[in-house]
């Protein structure tokens, strides 16, 4: 990994991490545990579609850990690091059948895997199938903040697209 | 059908699926009966119609949870964790209290759809 | 994004709002589920519990009114601390002249005592005071204590003659065990007189129903769990009194002991038959609410041995291991809840 990557990947970091910091001023629209818009991965979304596995991998658990870290609510980590893994696995495999330009499908999914490795890491760590009740809740607000990050996504990658394009003619 | 046709369905119907079962959920007949489970253990099966209003404390890992019962309802008062989820879910309705760094639960008991018990 | 997938995308957005449309429309709907027949109830202190009273049709309102005097009325005339009333006098001048409805009472509670071989004996007073539950300042009485206060006890004792009532010196009696089935029976009159067809009454967790519900279903009855506030089972029934006696009801913990309020009259101490409660399910209220009592008194062997002599009741026991007994004559109207599946259940035949 030269230092241009590395570089790169730590803005990638910064920037989601800068994200979820602003989010957690934003008070939650219901009193639902594990519900929220998810703005941070916007960039996990982004990373997806442009970097490989290892890559991506790096930069959602380096804002996962320290945004916890940050935000001093370590026993959430479980919760966050058991939806991020399955949402990761899930969208990595997506990513081969759903183009660029369907991004936001993607991310719907994404949030989809989510919201269900989130309840299955409550079912076993509370030991209980009651919070399985939480689960339709997460799924539907999951699909809007889903949908919205991944547009949010698409307009980066397709700006970025054009910004280099224009860049190219320029030269 | 194209792929991206098929799994966008497959997201509709997951995402319709989903609001039925939160009106499945909500819709559904409430018991007065609320059992409160801490690490999957039942600490306490209240009758709400027959409990006095009070508040008492259910401890994990010497973090309180402070629970009160008032008017036939029942909430998190106060939490000693992070988030306060609990505590802002507010009176008990449909969905359950959940409190998960303290890994307590309240929650309605199955309706068994009775006249009257017989006690 | 080209224009067929946004039209396609369009398409399929519309479909997801007409969809979410439609299901609030149904399920706002199933709210509004109108009953024409009236419904009256009426919820009152009485007889040391919470009693309620539902009635339906046209002249409901009255005769849960009615229902309610009745049963406020007898509680005056029953009540052993109340100094006016029948059984305070018996208790107190050693004979005393009672009401027909009293007499009544006091004639059956002595053949029920009877026939249940003194499991069941109006005249344990005394040793439940001794204990404490009836004031709730518990003690543990010594062997000494129990042994000179047994001397008072025996329903034997007792004399009703016409409507006269003698109780020996140092006897009390008590028709706690009776009384709450027996003003269940006389209020189900009461409100059948007012033309009633359709009711529930619930005398503090005893049960008495007059018919079935309005629409002809039957009513469902849960049984209360002796390990906590829900129902383990439900048994469907009309016209009939469903009363559970049980060692969770009222009891007190002292040393590490738990001693419930159902005494054994032989010995005087909580009764240890090996059950944990009996429900008891029959036509009239004042024989389920005594047979409840005594088959916990006297164990599943005999509680069994009474079914197959009488067979004018049912009942369903719950045994300390966790086991049910349940008789045949209410097999098919019985069923285990949902979080109770596991249960054992044995049918009495």
């Amino acid at each position: 990994m030269n230092t241009k990557k590395l570089t790169y990947m730590a803005m990638l970091t910064t920037i989601s991490l800068i994200i979820f910091i602003v989010e957690l001023r934003i008070p939650t629209l219901a009193p639902i545990p594990g519900m929220k818009l998810g703005l941070a991965n916007i960039i996990t979304v982004y990373a997806v579609y442009t970097l490989n596995v290892k890559k991506v991998g790096m930069i959602v658990f380096a804002r996962i850990l320290l945004g916890s870290m940050f935000s001093g609510n370590i026993s959430a980590l479980i919760y966050s690091i058991s939806g991020a893994v399955l949402c990761l696995l899930g969208m990595l495999i997506l990513r081969k059948m759903i183009g660029k330009e369907q991004l936001w499908l993607c991310s719907i999914f994404g949030a989809i895997f989510h919201n269900i490795g989130q309840t299955a890491a409550a079912v076993f760590v509370m030991k209980t199938t009651t919070v399985i009740a939480y689960l339709p809740f997460l799924l539907v607000s999951g699909c809007i903040a889903g949908l919205f990050t991944g547009l949010c996504a698409t307009y980066i990658i397709r700006s970025e697209r054009y910004t280099m394009r224009s860049e190219e003619t320029s030269r | 059908m194209s792929r991206n046709k098929v799994l966008a369905i497959t997201a509709a119907v997951i995402f319709l699926g989903a609001v039925i079962w939160c009106a499945v959920i909500l819709l559904k007949p409430k018991s007065n009966i609320v059992n409160i489970t801490q690490d999957g253990t039942l600490l306490y099966s209240l009758d709400l119609s027959r409990e006095k209003d009070r508040t008492f404390t259910v401890e994990y890992k010497d973090r309180k949870n402070t629970i009160e019962i008032k008017d036939g309802r029942i909430r998190m008062l106060e939490a000693e964790c992070p988030d306060h989820i609990c505590v802002d879910t507010g009176w008990l309705e449909d969905v359950p209290i959940v409190c998960l760094p303290n890994r307590l639960v309240i929650d309605h008991a199955d309706k068994t759809d009775t006249d009257a018990q017989t006690r | 994004m080209d224009r067929k997938s946004a039209v396609f995308t369009a398409r399929l957005i519309t479909y997801i709002v007409l969809i979410i449309m439609l299901i609030a429309q149904t399920s706002c709907g199933k709210d509004e589920k109108n009953n024409d027949v009236k419904k009256s109830d009426e919820s009152f202190f009485a007889m040391d519990t919470y009693i309620t009273v539902t009635a339906y049709g046209e002249n409901s309102d009255e005769a849960v009114k009615a229902a309610e005097n009745k049963i406020t009325a007898l509680e005056k005339l029953w009540s052993v601390t109340d100094q006016n009333s029948e059984v305070y006098a018996a208790n107190h001048n050693g004979t005393a002249g009672l009401s027909d409805d009293t007499a009544e009472l006091v004639r059956f509670a002595l053949d029920m005592c009877d026939t249940t071989d003194g499991a069941l004996d109006i005249s344990l007073y005394p040793v439940l005071t001794a204990w404490g539950f009836t004031t709730d300042e518990h003690h543990v009485p010594t062997d000494a204590e129990l042994a000179a206060l047994l001397e008072n006890v025996g329903y034997d004792r007792i004399t009703l003659d016409g409507n006269t009532l003698t109780v020996p010196d140092g006897v009390q009696i008590d028709l706690g065990a009776v009384g709450k089935g027996y003003a269940g029976d006389l209020a189900v009159q009461e409100l059948k007189a007012n033309g009633i067809t359709s009711a529930l009454l619930d005398l503090g967790g005893n049960i008495q129903t007059i018919g079935t519900k309005p629409d002809g279903s039957t009513w469902k009855i849960g049984v209360r769990s002796p390990y906590g506030d829900g129902s383990f089972a439900t048994v469907s029934v009309k016209d009939k009194a469903v009363i559970t006696s049980g060692g969770y009801e009222r009891y007190f913990e002292e040393n590490g002991e738990v001693y419930w309020h159902i005494l054994d009259p032989k010995t005087g101490k909580p009764a240890h038959s090996g059950l944990l409660s009996v429900t008891v399910i029959g036509d009239e209220g004042r024989l389920c609410d005594s047979l409840s009592t005594s088959l916990f008194v006297m164990g599943i062997d005999r509680a069994e041995q009474l079914w197959k002599e009488r067979m004018d009741f049912d009942f369903i026991a719950v045994s300390e291991k966790g086991d049910i007994y349940i008789t045949e004559g209410i097999k098919n109207d019985f069923e285990l809840s949902e979080s109770y599946k596991g249960l054992n259940v044995s049918v009495i035949k």
